[in-house]
């Protein structure tokens, strides 16, 4: 036997690509490297800070400090507090509880799905990946589907310590909230698709910018400072005009999208943009950026 | 006959034309079982345009199996497009690059066809180079135990599970070659392998690429270093400016420049000379009037000009070098556009 030949290729019988080997094999390409457990660390981390913020902020919603208030202010406070106890309050306590994690949780899923493009051109491995497979399209929808499957870890690993959390808490405030409500589940499934969406947004933004700081850097600007220009424009055209939809149109920042699709009642301004809102301004940039990512994939010339 | 036509798109005297496989050379090797239009890298009129430069201008050559086949130009001249094109991973603005007859992108199973070796640094720097040749198994279909036997091949087994961050340029290149050699291609596409290998590296490569070609394989492999190019390939494509100067086999080409044994003559006497040279000479004039003489030795010239009473001004014995005539040939195109 020379070192030519190949028992390995002489005992392959169906070699070639299907959709299923693509897709295993670009999990496999960010399974090979640091990235995607250092991300899985910060998710944990995140998801610890905001139970901890969530828990403190309920806590003062359920039970209000009295002492030293004034007997107005008494009785405004008690009245919040038993507002707080309503069973629709008590299911959106339980629902924000179990979607900790998510502002900065899907951050993570966003730069993971970047980094599933611009790794590729980052460290010029994107030669070898067309050569493998000139069919772009096929490349580029397996990539979505792996950067999809590392949002959803990724919201697995924030709704596991949610899922831990969260009962502990409710039980420690004595309040009565079955998990299963369809509200909770709800939140937690609309969740799954924030994280699975935010992954591919960020692919899509990864093909558009290919430079991975670029691009990085344009995706967190759009997610963070994104709500706050969206939010200042906003309130500029509600002073002037004083309809409840034009303040509702904050929900086109994507991080503001987001939070409404999952936790409608998290946005605190008179007239916060329905669910179906966020679900919408969601899926249209999923769809958008998913787009721009076939499209340009197709077209560009590897380099 | 031995000059090459030199300019656009000039392909050799008596060289087939591109485009039209060349079926009587598989024959020619014998036993071998490949079909030799299976290998066949065949670009014909190929273009391609960014904007303001033409990379690539109405190139056209073929290359056959079981040969290597250098492809030469200075920086700048489009070789690397060329490839790219010819890979697929560049769509050209005209023309055409096919393999066997099919384009790249149509191949349907394309690593077990065609190796490509682009850039040598071309793996994530985090992951290990033998985690990096797995993925490409993966995708592909192809069992995960190949990358070992590839990294075998290309002698990197020790460093397989260590991270490409730490592989030297050398072993980049063999990391390179070893995707390349994945499907056991028939076809090998190598854009400056030899690039960064130390002299037993190059030798090694060298000995690689031929046993490839011996058996059957089609080898055509970019670089810069000529003498290593002249040891190394059976045929020659050279380029400049993105376009065809020379193509065929070394020999050819050497010899175009630069007849082997001829003996450069410059004399304002060449029809006296030439009348007074014995019979064996054959005496050729180039359009700069300079006189090729073969068949006789310098010293048989000398005589021959003092008896007929020539006055020379130079009389060289032309040695075959790779590097004067590539030079020759592409001295007067601008390297970088």
């Amino acid at each position: 036997m020379t070192l030519l030949d190949s028992p390995a290729l002489a005992g392959a019988h169906r070699t070639g690509s299907t959709p299923a080997r693509l897709v295993t094999a670009e999990i496999m390409k960010i399974r090979t490297t640091n990235t995607w457990w250092l991300f899985l660390g910060g998710v944990l981390l995140f998801t610890s800070l905001a139970l901890t913020r969530n828990g403190a902020r309920h806590d003062f919603d359920l039970n209000p400090q009295l002492d030293g208030l004034s007997p107005s202010d008494k009785a405004q406070a008690l009245a919040q507090a038993a507002q707080a106890h309503t069973h629709a309050s008590l299911d959106a306590i339980a629902g924000d509880m179990m979607t900790s994690g998510q502002f900065l949780g899907v951050l993570f899923a966003m730069i993971i799905g970047i980094l599933v493009v611009t790794n590729e051109y980052a460290h010029q491995t994107a030669t070898a990946t067309f050569m493998a497979n000139p069919r772009r399209t096929r490349v580029i929808m397996a990539k979505f589907a792996a950067a999809a499957c590392f949002g959803a870890l990724f919201w697995l690993a924030s709704t596991v310590l949610d899922v831990i959390v969260t009962p502990i808490y409710l039980h420690s405030e004595q309040v009565g909230v079955a998990l299963s409500d369809w509200g909770v589940v709800r939140s937690v499934l609309l969740n799954l698709l924030a994280f699975v969406m935010w992954a591919i947004f960020g692919l899509g933004l990864g093909t558009l910018v290919r430079s991975q700081v670029g691009s990085v850097v344009t995706g967190m600007s759009a997610y963070l400072v994104g709500i706050a220009a969206v939010a200042i424009i906003v309130q500029l055209i509600y002073t002037v005009y004083h309809h409840a939809w034009v303040e509702s149109a904050i929900v086109i920042a994507p991080a503001v999208a987001s939070l409404v699709m999952t936790t409608p009642g998290r946005i605190d301004i008179d007239n916060p943009p329905p669910q179906w809102a966020g679900v919408a301004v969601m899926l249209a940039y999923t769809v958008a950026f998913g787009a721009i990512g076939i499209l340009l994939t197709r077209r560009r010339d590897v380099s | 006959m031995w000059w090459v036509r030199r300019g656009k798109g000039g392909a050799p005297a008596g060289e087939s034309d591109p485009g039209v496989p060349d079926v009587a050379l598989g024959e020619a090797r014998g036993s071998t079982p490949r079909v030799a239009t299976d290998g066949l890298i065949a670009v014909s009129g190929l273009t391609k345009r960014y904007k303001g430069v033409v990379a690539v201008d109405d190139l056209s050559f073929v290359v056959r199996p079981g040969r290597v086949t250098g492809f030469l130009g200075p920086n700048g001249a489009g070789k690397t497009t060329t490839l790219r094109m010819i890979l697929g991973l560049a769509v050209p603005s005209n023309g055409t690059a096919t393999i066997g007859g099919v384009g790249y992108a149509e191949l349907a199973e394309p690593l077990r066809r065609v190796g490509g070796l682009l850039e040598a640094s071309a793996a994530h720097k985090g992951r290990s180079g033998r985690n990096h040749l797995r993925i490409l198994c993966r995708s592909v279909g192809i069992p995960l135990q190949r990358a070992d036997e590839v990294l075998e091949l290309v002698g990197l087994t020790p460093a397989g599970r260590r991270k490409f961050k730490g592989y030297s340029l050398g072993m980049r290149q063999r990391l390179g070659i070893a995707a390349a050699m994945i499907g056991d291609p028939q076809v090998l596409i190598l854009d400056e392998p030899a690039n960064g290998l130390d002299p037993d590296g190059i030798r090694w490569m060298r000995d690689l690429l031929k046993a490839l070609a011996a058996d059957g394989r089609t080898v055509l492999v970019s670089s810069h270093l000529l003498a290593e190019m002249q040891l190394l390939a059976d045929d020659l494509v050279i380029i400049a400016a993105g376009r065809l100067v020379a193509s065929g086999t070394v020999e050819s080409v050497v010899n175009s420049i630069a007849p082997t044994g001829a003996i450069l003559v410059r004399t304002p006497d060449a029809d006296k000379l030439s009348a007074a040279l014995a019979g064996d000479a054959v005496v050729t004039i180039n359009d700069a009037g300079d006189l090729y003489v073969t068949g006789v030795d310098a010293a048989a010239i000398g005589e021959a000009a003092a008896r007929s009473g020539a006055i020379l001004h130079q009389l060289t014995t032309q040695r075959a070098d790779l590097e004067g005539v590539f030079l020759e040939l592409t001295k007067t195109k601008a390297a970088i556009r």
